[in-house]
């Protein structure tokens, strides 16, 4: 059956363009970036000819790298964590509560999703700046002498990220809980479990694919951050992302940019692995 | 934990979320020529300057025309791929799955990346808006193909046989049968399509020619270097516009919104 008949040719047309593109401007180019993390570098081009293993090697011998992927990969875990305590709840009041709240709550968890990332990010500057509204606040209040360091640093990034990505947490999340028939918390507290434990032993189980695809969702997301952390971080705080991006920008060093976008996301890979076999893998996006 | 105190949990995050847009909003009729809070009387200045901008309104049409011209593209070849992969895919259906949802999973900053060095190494460059909606139809597709294949997952294949037992045609099949009763998938994919095509920074930011700026990236510039309320101005404004966008087809169409 290697040649295909008449009949099998038609539906194939229905793929060919989305094939083609996914194809042409996806694997290829994704192939050419890792060839590209082994070109030497360029003298006033982009890269040279030939081939070496040095941009990989200069990663590794340059503590300061290491240190950034480690810095990125923590504010990640943060803001998943972060992500994970404040959406629950919420998730499990949108798929339990009462129906009037229910439908006002979907669409405002909704609603920021709607709102690009650039104005949401502005918006935090707004609040979190040492002339921003709590700061402002909180001296006009008396309660602090000087501006708190909410802006320009780690926390600034990872408050921010949490309000970004929170609706990812929050959705599948609330779509698992749907989906655990009510009928089986009802037999576990008519058979005398308290609320906490009929939560802890059927409602929390039976929503981990849930917690799993969003936790795995943030935790990406929040890796290939660009414009949050370079809005709120300013300067002084840059995350992985940032660093790559100036790289390839600014200084045009395309084979080094590579490697460190490759090494980023082999190591945020890594970890989703690891995640996904520490937890049951029922992965449905 | 009892219900009260959901309720208020429940309203806390619901605050959270939003805060930064509801301070953006109010910021943007600030009478004076700073940020400050509360702003110093209101007034529809910093619109007025937004208005006269020709670097910002350039850059609106600039994004709309892309967001259009990405919304058409991505809903074509998307729709396709959906019936593909419902109806014909038979054993490649996990491989189509996943390789149509790959844009969203990969991270979108290695995708924008790897387009740049891409468009360059063809000779494409940068010089025209090629290579960025080609990024724009890469990132879009996926919400395209989950909303249009989740509407086909309930469309009965008998029926395309009784019009073809009838005598309809391929294509007349699909444009009396099908695509009516598709129709709310199709035009959910669309509205997402226009709206992340809208919204969507680091593939524009990376793949902009010269001078041809998105509205994302012009605020994004601006933002680095003025403190006016002007940028809350512009912030508003695409704001309703998107909302102007969501209630529109909500009202005309009756299609609920479904992300996921």
């Amino acid at each position: 059956m290697n040649v295909p008949s008449k009949k099998r040719l038609g539906p194939l047309l229905l793929i060919a363009p989305a094939a083609i593109l996914l194809g042409v401007f996806l694997v290829l180019p994704y192939l050419n970036i890792v060839v590209m993390s082994f070109r030497m570098p360029g003298q006033g081009t982009p890269y040279g000819p030939g081939f070496t293993l040095g941009n990989y090697g200069k990663f590794f011998s340059d503590f300061f790298y290491v240190q950034q992927v480690i810095n990125t990969l923590w504010i990640g875990f943060l803001t998943t964590f972060l992500c994970l305590i404040l959406g629950y709840p919420v998730a499990w009041q949108l798929a339990r509560g009462a129906s009037a709240f229910r439908a006002v709550g979907y669409a405002l968890v909704l609603s920021p999703l709607l709102v690009g990332i650039v104005i949401r990010s502005y918006g935090w500057t707004i609040l979190l700046g040492n002339n921003g509204i709590i700061n402002r606040t909180l001296t006009g209040w008396g309660l602090i002498d000087g501006p708190l360091p909410l802006m320009y640093n780690a926390l600034g990034i990872i408050i921010a990220l949490v309000h970004v990505f929170l609706p990812f947490m929050i959705l599948p999340i609330m779509s698992a809980i749907q989906g655990i028939d009510p009928s089986l918390e009802a037999a576990a507290r008519s058979l005398g479990a308290s609320k906490i434990t009929s939560f802890r032993r059927i409602t929390l189980p039976l929503s981990l694919p849930g917690i799993q695809a969003g936790c795995i969702l943030v935790f990406v997301l929040s890796l290939s951050a660009y414009v949050t952390p370079s809005l709120i971080g300013g300067l002084r705080v840059k995350t992985m992302a940032v660093t790559v991006v100036d790289a390839l920008i600014d200084t045009f060093q395309w084979p080094f940019g590579s490697a460190l976008a490759l090494m980023l996301s082999v190591t945020g890979a890594i970890f989703v692995v690891f995640f996904g076999r520490l937890t049951v893998m029922k992965w449905k996006a | 934990m009892s219900k009260p105190f959901f309720t208020v949990y429940c309203l806390i995050i619901y605050a959270f979320l939003l805060a930064p847009i509801a301070v953006v909003v109010i910021a943007s009729f600030n009478a004076g020529a700073f940020l400050t809070f509360p702003p110093q009387g209101l007034s529809f200045r910093w619109y007025l300057v937004f208005f006269n901008n020709e670097v910002f309104m350039r850059a609106i049409r600039t994004s709309l025309w892309i967001a259009a011209l990405t919304t058409v593209i991505s809903g074509i070849i998307g729709t396709m791929a959906a019936m593909f992969y419902v109806t014909h895919a038979g054993k490649l259906k996990e491989t189509v799955r996943v390789a149509m949802l790959a844009p969203l999973l990969l991270p979108e900053v290695l995708t924008a990346i790897s387009l740049l060095f891409f468009v360059y190494s063809v000779g494409l460059g940068t010089q025209n808006l090629v290579g960025m909606i080609v990024g724009h139809v890469l990132i879009t597709l996926p919400f395209v193909f989950i909303n249009v294949s989740a509407s086909m997952e309930s469309y009965d294949p008998a029926w395309s046989l009784a019009a073809q037992s009838l005598g309809a045609g391929r294509f007349t099949r699909f444009r009396r049968i099908m695509l009516p009763l598709i129709k709310p998938g199709v035009i959910g994919g669309c509205l997402f399509a226009f709206i992340i095509s809208f919204d969507v920074f680091t593939i524009s930011f990376m793949l902009k020619g010269v001078g041809m700026s998105t509205l994302p990236i012009q605020l994004f510039d601006y933002l680095r270097t003025n403190f006016t309320p002007e940028a809350a101005a512009v912030s508003t404004c695409s704001i309703v516009l998107t909302m102007a966008v969501v209630i529109i087809s909500e009202k005309v169409l009756g299609l609920r919104i479904h992300r996921f």
